[in-house]
């Protein structure tokens, strides 16, 4: 394989306080002195990561989990505090809203000084200029100081600039999200282009679609640590899964759980399970096992089903309704297992949903949950996959 | 200096010469006239009011002998005081832009000079006009001062720069300090005209040394260089290397505290 575009070892970084002019005053003569300071807010913490020619990657994470810093290291904008970057010789160009333009100039004047920055001489600019008007599509506005420019004008101007530069390393910071539906397609047509010709890019999004259309692998930041890296589709879907969890605890904290319950589930179980965590392929097999606990010599019902990780149900079933009874593995204490094959869920996060009733099913004592993710390949949408054929009339 | 480094940086200094002219409609006329008026006002206080003289042996108006040396001090002081503020000035392309920043104080400071050394020119072509006898072999020392000073601005524009984005008081002391070190050099007097105790003090100011080798250079009929000039040589060069090392400790974590 290719020697790395850019290898990232261990880097941090934190931000010295800057607030107080003392801590300025202190931050100032340890940078003079040591070339150091110290205190601060921590934004990246370790983060290790290779960028090989081709790759396209693409970088997720809630607000404020350093992905913007991330991209500023790798630039060379942000010195890291710690750690280590090494770069094989190439032109990197990080697109984000404003890129360096300076509001008071004429985007003619900005778009020269950009051009300059990454590289273009004098020459190559005139040469292309043309092109670059063209892609940038703003009319006579070129003429005008940036400052009286939309902010998707200057997404315009700043990625037809950097399309005619065709960097090694492309790094895009949310642009996509601000241009119109036609400039969008425009770029994203030109993105495809220069990763089939061999180019590498790494992207921030919010927009999992689009990561999981133009990456290949992922990296999910999460308070500046790496909380996950490899295939896009991995990462994306678990990055959501963790958002719907997250959200999930915060609609309903409580889940029913019932420690005095008469009818109790003691353990639930799944399988496959994966350090801790299960981790389902879809149109896998789930495997659940109930461990349940009755007051009386009489075997309690038990209910079994799955929910979107937000508590949504998708799916419920009780021994009940199909008629089986748990079996009692000690006085008072019963097992059920039950599976649930070719698993139609489409990759995310999901739950499995056990509840304990009463022998009779009449009343709801308690409910247990565990989590699960379903993973695959795919882009389609929803819950679960329906059976479907398409026709050509 | 690397091909795309120099087209980056007269870039840069295009620009920045061009923004002193834009958005008024006669800012080249400011550029000459501002620098006029104030070796007008200057010669009418110090040459009618107080009748401060030429040194004797000098046979020139006075507003000849002030001119000479109040260009290279305009260079100087404000070059070192846009140089000081570019960083600042540039803090929204800082934070977005990897590129060698020592480049945005390199040509603030280059403009500084270029626009100047226009207008020294042309007050030179005045003096010479209206017949002030100036020393002609003198032009490649000028030339030769005028540079090293030009290397002591960078140097002193560099280390300040860097040190404003830290401390901010020193944007609110620099044009004070400035002022104080106008009237401490010798531009509207000269040194033998001091009281003896007074003059020595003088030679503690490095602007001193320069306003002094300029006007030899050009009043006098020094031709060739000596040691004062070797002097002023290591001096530019000893800040030039002291200006980079502070920038180079202080501008990576440039964008952490701008």
């Amino acid at each position: 394989m290719n020697a790395p575009l850019m290898r990232l070892d261990g880097v941090s970084k934190r931000y010295p306080p800057t607030v107080r002019s003392g801590e300025r005053m202190r931050a100032f003569w340890q940078l003079l002195w040591r070339g150091q300071a110290q205190g601060g807010t921590s934004v990246l913490e370790d983060v290790s990561f290779d960028i090989i020619p081709g790759e396209s990657l693409g970088i997720i994470g809630s607000n404020g989990a350093g992905k913007s810093t991330l991209l500023k290291v790798i630039t060379g904008v942000l010195e890291p505090t710690r750690g280590e970057i090494q770069k094989r010789g190439s032109v990197a160009a990080l697109l984000e809203l404003g890129a360096g333009f300076d509001p008071e100039y004429t985007g003619f004047d900005n778009l020269r000084m950009n051009a300059a920055f990454l590289g273009l001489s004098r020459a190559q600019v005139e040469e292309r200029l043309d092109d670059i008007l063209s892609f940038a599509d703003i009319g006579d506005s070129i003429h005008e100081p940036v400052k009286h420019y939309s902010s998707g004008m200057v997404v315009r101007l700043g990625f037809a600039v950097v399309a005619s530069v065709r960097p090694d390393l492309l790094i895009t910071d949310e642009v996509l999200a601000v241009g119109d539906e036609s400039f969008q397609k425009k770029c994203i047509r030109w993105i495809e282009g220069y990763l089939a010709d061999g180019g590498t890019m790494m992207m921030v999004s919010h927009n999992m679609y689009q990561v999981q259309k133009l990456c290949r692998h992922a990296l999910w930041l999460e308070a500046g640590r790496v909380a996950r890296y490899g295939d896009v589709f991995d990462v994306t879907q678990s990055y959501l899964a963790w958002h719907e969890r997250k959200h999930a605890r915060q609609e309903s904290p409580a889940h029913g759980r019932n420690e005095n319950a008469p009818y109790r589930i003691d353990r639930m179980v799944l399988s496959p399970a994966n350090d801790g965590s299960t981790v389902v392929a879809m149109g896998g097999r789930l495997d659940v096992r109930l461990e349940l606990s009755s007051p009386d010599e009489r075997p309690p019902v038990a209910v079994v089903g799955v929910v979107r990780a937000d508590g949504t149900p998708i799916y419920g079933v009780g021994t009940d309704h199909d008629g089986v009874e748990p079996v009692e593995i000690a006085p008072g204490r019963y097992a059920i297992e039950i599976s649930f094959s070719d698993l139609p869920l489409l990759p995310g996060g999901y739950a499995a949903r056990a509840h304990a009733l009463d022998s009779e099913g009449l009343r709801m004592h308690d409910t247990v949950e565990e989590t699960f993710t379903v993973t695959g390949k795919t882009r389609e949408v929803g819950l679960v996959r329906l059976k479907h054929e398409w026709r050509r009339p | 200096m690397p091909e795309h480094a120099r087209q980056l940086l007269s870039r840069l200094i295009a620009r920045e010469v061009r923004s002193r002219f834009q958005g008024s409609a006669s800012g080249w006329i400011w550029l000459i006239l501002n620098p006029l008026l104030l070796l007008a006002v200057y010669s009418f206080v110090f040459g009618v009011i107080f009748k401060a003289r030429v040194p004797p042996g000098l046979e020139m108006p006075f507003v000849a002998w002030l001119a000479v040396a109040l260009w290279p001090w305009l260079m100087f002081s404000e070059g070192v005081l846009r140089g000081a503020q570019a960083i600042r000035d540039h803090a929204a392309l800082i934070s977005k832009v990897a590129m060698p920043r020592e480049m945005l104080v390199l040509a603030s400071v280059s403009a500084v000079f270029i626009l100047h050394l226009t207008g020294y020119a042309a007050v030179i072509a005045v003096l010479a006009a209206i017949g002030v006898d100036l020393n002609w072999p003198g032009l490649p020392l000028l030339l030769l001062s005028l540079s090293t000073l030009f290397v002591l601005t960078v140097g002193l524009a560099l280390a300040l720069s860097a040190i404003q984005v830290y401390v901010r008081d020193l944007e609110q002391a620099l044009p004070t300090v400035f002022m104080f070190w106008f009237f401490l050099t010798p531009i509207l007097y000269a040194p033998s005209l001091l009281p003896d105790e007074y003059a020595a003090w003088l030679d503690w100011n490095p602007m001193t040394w320069w306003m002094t080798e300029i006007r030899s250079a050009l009043l006098y009929n020094q031709i060739l260089p000596g040691w004062p000039f070797l002097a002023l040589l290591a001096g530019s060069l000893l800040m030039l290397w002291l200006g980079r090392i502070v920038f180079s400790r202080l501008s990576p974590y440039f964008e952490d505290f701008l």
